[in-house]
């Protein structure tokens, strides 16, 4: 049975968009209209066009940022979107056991931000940390302030441990969803457990699969608070990821660079995200 | 279950839970600890002190209780504005519906620190900085899409009749929506307040700019912490305490966790 159709259903929506409105479309309208000027102060701002969208663009760290956002994001989706299905399937036949598991997953979920970096600095520090002291003693040189790789290594451990609840979570939902009469017609049918994930799960948590691509893609690609808590962008550089260097512009009070590169990197979400859309929609149509 | 599914979940989830729980084990056994040099006692000595420091500092104190505050603000905001507008996607269509849709879920998709700035200026303006509200306001940007999309799939679960009996009976619009509907989807409720705290709570970018000088939130009171000689013992007594909320939500919601994310395609 469809809904039907009634156009008074919008009165249900003012209070939302009324809040939308103030917080979110406000804003962004002021960051684009900020992102044409040279802002001295908030009252003495300079139209100057789209120079600051030219001097960043041809300015080579910002490529070389972005291209550091953009391999981020595919490490990050390449590690936690697999291992949390696989989790999520593997959690399928546990029954009530899966409950305890979701609760694990869910733990860093309600970390504070600014101590997710804390606590694993905390941990592989080699004077009073678990893991730091055990690397010590098995003779590892882990050394995230001055090796590039290390510290790359460590962000993506602690992104990893902090958004992998999410991926289980909403991976599970859409795989527990899925009629068990499905499954055991497909396995009678001898069919495997690979063949069995392909044509009869997989179709069926698509939309799932791709809120959770979609929501990891731009938390990864903006991430900010733990890749500068554990070494501010550096070693020379080697993470400064966009949000780093917008928050930087920000913090020396260039605010009309700022809201360029706020607009810039907004756009490139959004670009990815409707692309990202398009492409499913598509491939639902066939 | 085959034997051999039984030891596969058994090494994978016992790695698993290695892997989440040794930082919290890291954090839980530093706080007590003394990591600072005290009067009469010796550093790396079993200690409560570091939580009686926490409870006697008001600065630390009075986190605890701005963070409260707006988390609890923006949870009823989002419950307000949200509740209605998942009933009108549950269970009409309307002209742009789809596109609403959409539109809510690209400012999900609006990193943070693009915000922040414009925020500060505009909530400056009428009086939201250092003040809960302006907070518990702008993480509705993030968290109201969210809201509506797990409430819209727990009211969407429900079947219409069970509306149109209750306006049948003489319910009123007002009437229906709290004293059927809400507790029809209490757990749909509760999924959302867990993922609308998770946020809220934790957030550090939106919450650091709009608390310039007062109202501080528990995360930036951490920050505080680090210095010249940080108290190691204090901070993850501190992050302890911090996280305590979390894990009652964790508990209240554990079993719906999962069920409010299933999208009907």
């Amino acid at each position: 049975m469809s809904n039907p159709h009634s156009n008074g259903a919008w009165l249900l929506l003012v209070p939302a968009l009324g809040i939308m409105g103030f917080v979110a479309v406000i804003p962004l309208v002021a960051v684009f209209n900020f992102s044409f000027h040279d802002i001295f102060t908030i009252d003495e701002a300079y139209w100057i066009g789209p120079e600051w969208f030219t001097e960043i663009t041809r300015d080579p760290q910002f490529w070389a940022s972005l291209g550091r956002s953009a391999l981020f994001s595919l490490i990050v989706l390449s590690i936690q979107v697999p291992l949390g299905v696989w989790l999520a399937l593997l959690m399928l036949k546990m029954g009530r056991m899966a409950v305890p598991v979701l609760m694990l997953v869910a733990l860093p979920l309600v970390v504070p931000w600014n101590m997710i970096a804390g606590m694993w600095l905390t941990l592989i520090n080699p004077e009073h940390g678990l893991a730091g002291r055990a690397m010590t003693a098995l003779g590892i040189a882990f050394d995230y302030k001055f090796t590039a790789l290390h510290t790359w290594v460590l962000i993506v451990l602690a992104d990893t441990w902090h958004w992998l609840g999410l991926v289980v979570i909403l991976a599970y939902a859409g795989v527990a969803a899925i009629p068990e009469p499905y499954r055991q017609a497909a396995a009678i049918d001898g069919a495997s457990r690979l063949a069995v994930f392909r044509y009869i799960e997989l179709p069926r948590i698509t939309g799932a699969l791709s809120i959770v691509l979609l929501l990891r893609f731009v938390d990864s690609f903006m991430i900010y608070t733990e890749a500068f808590s554990i070494n501010a962008g550096g070693p020379n550089n080697a993470t400064t990821f966009l949000s780093l260097e917008l928050a930087a512009d920000i913090g020396s009070y260039t605010y009309g660079r700022a809201a360029a590169r706020a607009m810039l990197d907004f756009l490139i979400v959004l670009t990815v995200a409707w692309a990202f859309i398009r492409i499913r929609s598509t491939g639902k149509h066939q | 279950m085959s034997a051999r599914g039984l030891t596969l979940r058994a090494v994978v989830f016992g790695l698993l839970a290695l892997f989440i729980l040794l930082p919290f084990a890291q954090t839980v056994l530093l706080s007590f600890t003394l990591t600072l040099p005290r009067e009469g006692h010796v550093t790396g000595a079993p200690t409560l002190l570091n939580y009686a420091e926490v409870w006697a500092r008001p600065d630390l104190r009075g986190s605890i209780l701005n963070s409260l505050t707006y988390v609890t603000l923006n949870i009823a905001l989002c419950l307000a504005a949200g509740l209605p507008a998942a009933y009108a996607f549950a269970r009409y269509r309307f002209t742009g519906d789809r596109h609403v849709l959409f539109a809510l879920l690209a400012f999900r998709l609006t990193p943070p620190v693009v915000l922040s700035l414009p925020v500060f200026f505009l909530f400056a303006r009428f009086g939201l900085v250092n003040n809960p509200v302006g907070i518990a306001l702008v993480h509705c940007a993030f968290n109201l899409p969210v809201a509506i999309w797990i409430l819209e799939s727990f009211i969407a679960a429900v079947p219409r009749e069970y509306d149109e009996t209750c306006f049948i009976d003489g319910h009123s619009l007002s009437g229906f929506f709290f004293k059927r509907l809400i507790p029809a989807i209490a757990p749909g409720i509760g999924v959302t307040v867990f993922f609308c705290f998770v946020f809220s709570w934790v957030e550090v970018v939106l919450a650091r700019i709009l608390t310039v000088t007062a109202g501080k939130p528990i995360t930036m009171a951490i920050n505080a912490l680090y210095g010249f000689r940080t108290d190691i013992g204090l901070v993850m007594a501190m992050t302890v305490v911090s996280l305590i909320p979390g894990v009652a939500m964790i508990w209240f919601v554990r079993n719906h966790i999962a069920r409010g994310f299933v999208i009907r395609t």
